[in-house]
């Protein structure tokens, strides 16, 4: 399994973020920016799919609270 | 007499207090608080009465969560006892204004002097952790706050782990059940932040969560804790306490989650932007290098219309110069030796002529 199998979902938002403030900053090269896109697009769609699959998890505690 | 046992005095008291423990183990009396009086700072009496009835009722200054003062309509939870004086008294465990005045009344009370120790300090109120995954509810699984809240959950957001702690969210013993939850969670740890969750109710229905010892707790808790209590309307010591307040259940849901939703058209419009940019700057590029081809073909052409024009003038020197030119003009070439005798030749426009030269003499 590798890092990005495990990244979360607010993670790979963070990095694609960052992909797309590096489109607005001084290290912008039109050399890296076509394979870049292509990153991000790629991500944005990996994204997208996570979050129409994310489901939350809800167990209610068998603890007693009435009980000390 | 009678064959009934003989008891002492005390013997007859435990008897009685055993008996009115099993007729009674755990009662809620309502009634009218009437000579509400302190002892010591510590001891808590005061007569409980209604139109025709008063019983005496004791209880210790720190189990009084909500102030109470003559001719407030109270709930209490406790048991009968016969002291061993033989004086009938109510030992109270827990006591509730009910009624909206006398609600409001106690809140106010409770209110100033809790804000006086500063629980209330917006300064000392946490900021809601950034990324928020796992949350600890309190609420009521049974409640409609409770199911609004989940659902808006579970619309907006996925992939959080969410432990309920499900307690009473009304009445007497609820604030303790709240309180126990709160310890739980701080105890286990596992969550990063608490939601303290009750949908809407009458003024009695809400009044737990002006308990003082649920209010300093939700102060104290090391996790940090959000509201949803009521309606928008509905303000509450924990909501002062906590260090968020959701207007509604359903609010809360919404501050601790994004909306996927909106997330997925963010994404959506970011990569939008960045194809706009990306064709922008290409364009940009292009244009620029479509100017410089210009600005060389340019140069170019004037360069070969110099080297043209230098070429024309040559050509047009090189033309007066030319010899056919003279002698079209009528003009001819002599060639040879010039002395008598000699054979030379002239070269005319049209013609190649040999003449023999008969004398020669200077001009």
């Amino acid at each position: 399994m590798s890092n990005q199998d495990k990244e979360t979902i607010n993670q790979k938002i963070e990095r694609l973020n960052a992909e797309v403030d590096w489109f607005y900053s001084e290290d912008f090269s039109l050399d890296d920016a076509i394979t870049n896109y292509k990153k991000s697009i790629k991500l944005a769609d990996e994204i997208k799919s996570d979050l129409k699959g994310l489901k939350n998890e809800v167990s209610v505690l068998s603890k007693d609270f009435s009980k000390n | 007499m009678s064959e009934a046992p003989v008891l002492t005095v005390s013997q007859f008291v435990d008897i009685c207090n055993q008996t009115l423990d099993t007729a009674f183990a755990e009662i809620v009396i309502k009634g009218e608080v009437s000579s509400f009086k302190v002892n010591q700072g510590k001891w808590v009496f005061f007569d409980l009465k209604d139109e025709e009835s008063s019983v005496n009722c004791f209880m210790s200054l720190f189990q009084l969560r909500m102030p109470i003062e003559d001719g407030m309509t109270v709930m209490l939870r406790g048991t009968p006892k016969l002291t061993k004086w033989g004086k009938f008294s109510f030992t109270i465990r827990e006591v509730m204004p009910i009624g909206e005045g006398n609600i409001k009344k106690s809140f106010e009370l409770l209110k100033a002097k809790l804000e006086k120790e500063g629980l209330f300090d917006p300064a000392k109120k946490r900021p809601m952790p950034e990324n928020i995954s796992r949350i600890g509810v309190i609420s009521s699984t049974g409640a409609a706050g409770y199911a609004d809240f989940i659902k808006i959950l579970n619309e907006r957001w996925g992939g959080l782990n969410i432990e309920v702690a499900h307690v009473q969210v009304q009445g007497l013993g609820s604030a303790e059940q709240i309180v126990r939850a709160l310890k739980y969670f701080n105890e286990h740890g596992g969550a990063d932040i608490l939601a303290i969750i009750r949908g809407g109710g009458s003024v009695d229905d809400l009044a737990v969560f002006n308990d003082e010892l649920l209010v300093r707790e939700i102060a104290a808790s090391k996790i940090p804790v959000i509201t949803g209590i009521g309606h928008e309307v509905d303000e509450s010591l924990s909501d002062l306490a906590a260090d968020l307040r959701g207007s509604t259940p359903s609010n809360v849901a919404q501050i601790l989650t994004r909306d996927k939703k909106l997330e997925a058209a963010r994404i959506n419009e970011n990569i939008l932007r960045i194809k706009s940019l990306l064709e922008d700057k290409i364009d940009r590029l292009s244009s620029d290098v479509d100017s410089n081809i210009d600005s060389i073909s340019q140069k170019i052409i004037i360069e070969i219309d110099a080297i043209n024009n230098k070429l024309e003038s040559t050509i047009k020197v090189l033309n007066a110069l030319n010899p056919e030119k003279v002698l079209k003009q009528g003009y001819a070439i002599l060639s040879g030796k010039i002395s008598p005798g000699n054979v030379v030749r002239i070269t005319t426009h049209d013609k190649e002529i040999n003449a023999e030269i008969k004398n020669v003499k200077s001009r």
